[in-house]
């Protein structure tokens, strides 16, 4: 009896493009819905097994091999800090973690000694601030309109995603520095790279080449 | 006022008698096995002093570690590994014995990191330790033992994956990186992510053939041909040896005629801290973390002032119960085989019935007797209710007769 393969899929902007690898590579995958009902579409054919789910939760059902695959944001990886193969970038949803703030303090910055910084990315935002700036900073956890945070007082900078900077410069923030540069990745779990080898690799090399088919014709 | 008396701390737990049970049975099938090849059983304090686990910076990162003082004020943990204190046991108390020294142990340790087996901070492991050798053969027999205890557990799929740090601290050395550095690419290597490894070999003009190499190997698992390629482009002889000891290593394993669960994973690239050739995994379907890893260590006993070349291996108790019970391999059951019944107002019988129940231990049956039904029937509601297989009733004239358990 042939095992499925689970697949875990981001819910929101992510979804349709990345349920579209699949449809692309011949994996059926019906319609992925947001507003379905039904939690889990499978491809019986092929055995496959698609589930949508938060964007936080996937690196968390592929860490634990609920989901052999996944697809997330490459944001949601590095806040989640699971333990999982990193194994393609998929080149959508692509855009950039940086520290911003408003312009007036951009060179005092450095000099501030108790920074406070509001972000939906805690881990990311400590991260940075332990390693590559080397001090200790009060971290504020929000869940959405960080941008609102310096404006109001409740926070010297931000820690942010950002696409194009419209946000930001509307409401008088500038990027200070780069954190990471984020996209679409596929995550694998450790333990089936190893027991599903065949088949995983198989869809990995497939969508490698679709996406380069891809590039071609775009570019 | 006592608000936290029906709980267990996060991550401890009790186990129940009926899941206590198939536990020990696993405990002895794999203390047995590890007898066979000659390994015997050490404890070693599940309190340690905090400098065994941070001899060296990095060694066991300090906030996995549960601490307390002692009285003197010195830093205490809960052993978070046993391999470092076997082998500071092994440097400080075995000086005049012959090497090679054969040593398992099957204990608790205590980690706040713990992510195996559904994230316990209180966890069981047994493993098995080879002090003193350095040859392929070495590293053949921990991991022949590894592979055998898979089997005695009553798995029969799964995997065991080799690597070799070796031959990624040959690039490493070859593209003149130190410390940090290759900490980061061991870090991406080891995650698969070849594109953080293209990024970085790019910001930091890395040679092109290493960078090649570099990204090659997350790809090179499976099959040994991979070694092969690898020895053509082997650009020292750091990378060389490792590639030759990993086929040496697998010959061997080939002669224990394990060729069939063995796999190469030469992008596997474990703690550098700790990890020094051989390293491997073993995998099996039903839970997403490796059951057991291990590997050699050859600098390890070093920092307890006694050189000494090792390898071992450690596996999860917890996960293996939880990989069986997924696949469905049965875990052992308690199973009471007679409850003996007697009338407890007849002092005869009673003497008599002791005596029977004496007999039937002896024979190797697990006896229950009856200690407060008031008739045979109650015997054996009792005895249906808790799925004993036998009810003897005896009378004082030293017959008795049997009664099936019944609702």
């Amino acid at each position: 009896m042939t095992r499925y393969i689970n697949i875990a899929l981001a819910k929101g902007r992510l979804a349709e493009l990345s349920a579209g690898l699949f449809r692309d590579i011949g994996i059926f995958c019906g319609d992925v819905d947001d507003d379905s009902r039904k939690l889990i579409i499978s491809d019986e054919e092929n055995k496959v097994r698609l589930f949508l789910v938060k964007p936080g939760d996937v690196p968390v059902y592929v860490e634990y091999g609920a989901a052999d695959i996944g697809i997330a944001g490459r944001d949601t990886l590095l806040e989640e800090g699971r333990n999982v193969y990193e194994v393609l970038d998929l080149g959508f949803g692509a855009c950039r973690m940086v520290l911003a703030g408003p312009g007036a303090i951009k060179d005092s910055f450095s000099l501030m000694s108790n920074k406070r910084v509001a972000t939906k990315y805690p881990r990311i935002a400590r991260e940075y601030f332990d390693h590559k700036m080397k001090e200790s900073v009060e971290i504020i956890k929000l869940s959405g309109s960080v941008e609102l945070a310096p404006l109001t007082g409740l926070s010297d900078v931000i820690v942010d995603i950002v696409e194009s900077g419209k946000t930001l410069k509307e409401n008088g923030l500038e990027v200070f520095e780069t954190i990471a540069s984020i996209s679409a990745r596929m995550i694998v779990n450790r333990v089936s790279m190893k027991m599903e080898s065949d088949r995983i690799n198989k869809i990995i090399a497939d969508i490698r080449q679709m996406l380069a088919e891809r590039n071609k014709t775009a570019g | 006022m006592a608000k936290w008396k029906m709980y267990t701390p996060e991550g401890m737990q009790d186990i129940l008698p009926w899941e206590c049970y198939p536990k020990r049975v696993i405990e002895e099938r794999l203390r047995s096995l590890f007898r066979s090849f000659a390994y015997y059983e050490a404890e070693t304090p599940a309190v340690e002093f905090l400098d065994v686990f941070s001899a060296e910076p990095g060694l066991t990162p300090q906030e996995t570690m549960f601490k307390s003082f002692d009285e003197q004020g010195r830093i205490l943990v809960l052993r978070p590994d046993i391999t470092i204190p076997v082998v500071r046991m092994a440097a400080t108390k075995f000086r005049d014995l012959p090497e090679p020294y054969k040593i398992f142990y099957i204990g608790n340790m205590y980690r706040f990191d713990e992510h195996g087996g559904g994230r316990q901070k209180e966890f069981t492991q047994a493993g098995a330790e080879l002090l003193g050798a350095d040859t392929p053969e070495a590293d053949a027999e921990i991991i022949s033992i590894a592979a055998n205890a898979m089997l005695a557990a009553g798995l029969k799929e799964f995997q065991i994956d080799i690597g070799q740090v070796g031959f990624f601290k040959g690039l490493m050395h070859e593209a003149g990186l130190q410390g940090d550095e290759i900490e980061k690419y061991r870090q991406l290597v080891d995650r698969k992510d070849i594109i953080g490894i293209e990024e970085l070999a790019e910001n930091r003009k890395i040679r092109e053939d290493i960078k090649k190499l570099l990204t090659k190997l997350p790809v090179s698992f499976g099959s040994p041909e991979a070694v092969a390629d690898f020895r053509s482009k082997a650009p020292n002889s750091i990378c060389r040896e490792a590639l030759d000891n990993i086929s040496e290593v697998i010959g061997i394993l080939e002669d224990y005629g394990l060729g069939k669960y063995i796999s190469i994973d030469l992008g596997m690239v474990s703690s550098l801290k700790y990890y020094s050739g051989i390293i491997f995994k073993g995998f099996t379907y039903g839970i997403g973390y490796p059951l057991l890893s291990g590997g050699r260590y050859d600098g390890l006993s070093e920092i307890f002032g006694v050189k000494r070349p090792a390898t071992g291996f450690s596996m999860g108790i917890n996960m293996l119960m939880s990989a069986m019970s997924r696949q469905k391999i049965g875990l052992a059951k308690p199973l009471t085989e007679y409850l003996v019944w007697y009338d407890r107002n007849d002092p005869e019988a009673r003497r008599l019935a002791f005596a029977k129940a004496e007999t039937l231990r002896r024979e190797g049956f697990t006896t229950e007797v009856c200690i407060s039904g008031k008739n045979i029937g109650d015997a054996c509601i009792y005895a249906s209710s808790k799925g004993i297989g036998e009810v003897l009733e005896i009378k004082a004239d030293g017959t008795f007769s049997k009664h099936a358990a019944r609702k």
